[in-house]
């Protein structure tokens, strides 16, 4: 059974490797496509895997993008001598996850030019702001996102992160904090030679909440009054529960 | 290698994931700071929420999912209480009714401001700031109070205030007797007490026990024993109104972190009630007053002192 097993994994990467060969393609896979948010959730940890028909000094960067949604950054002033927002500025395309891993440091594999063209880096993401009243002073709004997002550990960038293998496997780990978003997340894997683009592969993952945890987020969106009252009961329930406990103790 | 295991050590088994928080959560610090919140409120008679509300800030729950659930929580101490305090007869149902009259008009009004607040992005300041304020006020009136007595009775005077004082609230219309609290007062003064402290409940999250508890005994003159039970019955609807509107508009009850707090605040209250007689009322209050003190210049200390960033984000879902 076991030498069945072998020999099939062997044929496997044959025929793998040679269609990578053959057709300059990257073949990936990941440990987990869908991460659960369950009640024990602490955030996940996800291997992502595969093959690239590689030369000695080729590249390969890896761009997890999360679902994209409505970011506010507000800024403080002193009134007073109380600290308050004052101004805010809303990002319509904001992505709530980025994590960008090279086997490199990204400013060795490409230019500030290629990086900006491909959108490749924290300050060359098309993000864009609500329309409405002008804003001076742009950039400092815009390295705010970039801090807050750094700091929530929802953005990250981890050069040296993946580990190529003889110039035809490559490895990476991708972390989700705690505090991810549901939705959506696209894995994309580029492979570069010389600062240019040779292949590219990119594949999904699923973020959902699950179990106990889903149910009462959804009881909690979609029958919000029947959930308060559920609230208010369970709580009336216990407080009589420990009076009549305590009666007798 | 390849998968991944989270729970492989103990520690992170005593971590649950709060489904409206979005985050995950030690639950054991959170049943020992119900269970010691419990005692307090068990001990004095007030006191959950204005000390809750502002850990689970500190704990790093969003405030309003805080506020919400804070108010949640309240509601199983305050049934515990009053279940005693009810068979003791230590709680007058008529004004209890007029007060949470008024506290559910207030708490619904509170609900609506709070989302106004939310939308414009001023909510976590005017949270701060009322505790700023309110736990000063209080802290401060409490702290000089129990020193005041603690002094008077190590000289050996006791001397005793006058039972009430006739005022200009005693010449409002729509006077009502009631028998328990051996009042005959116009209704509109326990009805605008009940909105008041029901705008506060809903903002702050808590039950308004340490406002109306005072104003109780000093303007509308309640005998004292009735006033703990009084509080507590009315304390039940506005936190239960609260926590129903605040579920159904903002949706930021979060059950499963009400929940833990409530399993050590119950069991809290009920050996706090059991150490009354143990620990003397007036030191007991010193010590609170202080705690409350401390608290409010910590959040005033945020408040003023220069952010280390000026910006920042608030992700929507």
């Amino acid at each position: 059974m076991k030498f069945y097993l072998l020999i099939h994994i062997l044929f496997c990467l044959i025929i793998l490797s040679f269609n990578v060969k053959a057709q300059n393609q990257i073949v990936a896979d990941l440990s987990q496509e869908n991460v659960e948010i369950s009640t024990d959730f602490l955030g996940a940890k996800i291997l992502l895997f595969g093959a690239y028909d590689g030369r000695k000094g080729d590249d390969i960067i890896v761009v997890v993008t999360g679902p994209k949604g409505l970011a506010t950054i507000q800024k403080k002033g002193n009134i007073l001598g109380v600290w308050v927002n004052t101004k805010k500025v809303n990002y319509i395309n904001a992505p709530k996850y980025l994590s960008i891993s090279s086997n490199r440091d990204i400013d060795k594999i490409l230019n500030q030019k290629t990086q900006k063209i491909s959108e490749i880096g924290l300050n060359n993401l098309n993000v864009r702001i609500q329309p409405g009243k002008p804003i001076n002073n742009e950039q400092e709004w815009r390295e705010a996102l970039t801090r807050n997002m750094l700091k929530s550990k929802l953005w990250s960038v981890n050069e040296n992160s993946v580990s190529l293998i003889k110039n035809s496997l490559f490895r990476s780990y991708l972390s989700l904090p705690s505090n991810v978003t549901t939705g959506k997340f696209e894995v994309k894997i580029l492979h570069y030679r010389n600062s240019k683009l040779i292949s590219k592969e990119t594949s999904n993952i699923n973020v959902s909440k699950s179990g106990f945890s889903a149910e009462i987020y959804n009881i909690a969106q979609n029958y919000s009054t029947l959930y308060g009252i559920l609230a208010v009961l369970l709580a009336v329930f216990i407080g009589w529960g420990t009076n009549l406990v305590f009666r007798k103790v | 290698m390849y998968y991944h295991n989270q729970t492989n050590n103990y520690e992170n088994l005593m971590y649950i994931y709060l489904p409206i928080a979005e985050q995950p959560i030690h639950s054991l610090v959170i049943i020992v700071v119900g269970l010691i919140i419990g005692f307090i409120m068990g001990l004095v008679g007030v006191g959950g929420g204005f000390l809750l509300t502002p850990i689970m800030m500190f704990l790093g729950i969003p405030p309003p999912v805080a506020v919400a659930s804070v108010a949640n929580q309240l509601v199983a101490p305050s049934v515990s209480g009053v279940l005693s305090h009810w068979k003791r007869g230590n709680v007058d149902f008529k004004m209890g009714t007029v007060l949470l009259l008024g506290g559910v008009l207030g708490s619904s009004i509170g609900v609506i401001l709070f989302n106004f607040l939310d939308k414009i992005g001023q909510l976590d300041l005017v949270i701060k700031l009322s505790y700023v304020i309110f736990l000063s006020l209080i802290g401060s009136m409490m702290f000089s109070e129990s020193l005041r007595l603690i002094l008077r009775k190590r000289k050996g005077k006791i001397s005793r205030g006058k039972l009430h004082q006739h005022n200009w609230l005693h010449g409002l219309p729509f006077k009502t007797r009631f028998r328990k609290s051996k009042l005959y007062i116009s209704v509109l003064l326990p009805i605008l007490i009940g909105v008041i402290v029901g705008v506060l409940a809903a903002i702050m999250g808590i039950g308004g026990g340490f406002i109306i508890v005072p104003a109780m005994i000093y303007l509308l003159g309640m005998p004292t024993s009735l006033v703990v039970g009084t509080s507590l019955f009315q304390i039940i609807f506005v936190a239960a109104n609260t926590t129903v509107l605040q579920a159904s508009q903002n949706q930021t009850v979060d059950i499963v972190l009400a929940t833990l707090l409530l399993l050590g605040s119950v069991a809290g209250v009920q050996i706090g009630a059991k150490f009354t007689n143990v620990l003397k009322g007036e030191h007991l209050r010193l010590i609170l007053s202080t705690i409350i003190i401390l608290v409010s210049l910590k959040i005033f200390t945020e408040l003023i002192t220069i952010p280390s960033d000026l910006f920042s984000i608030v992700i929507r879902r």
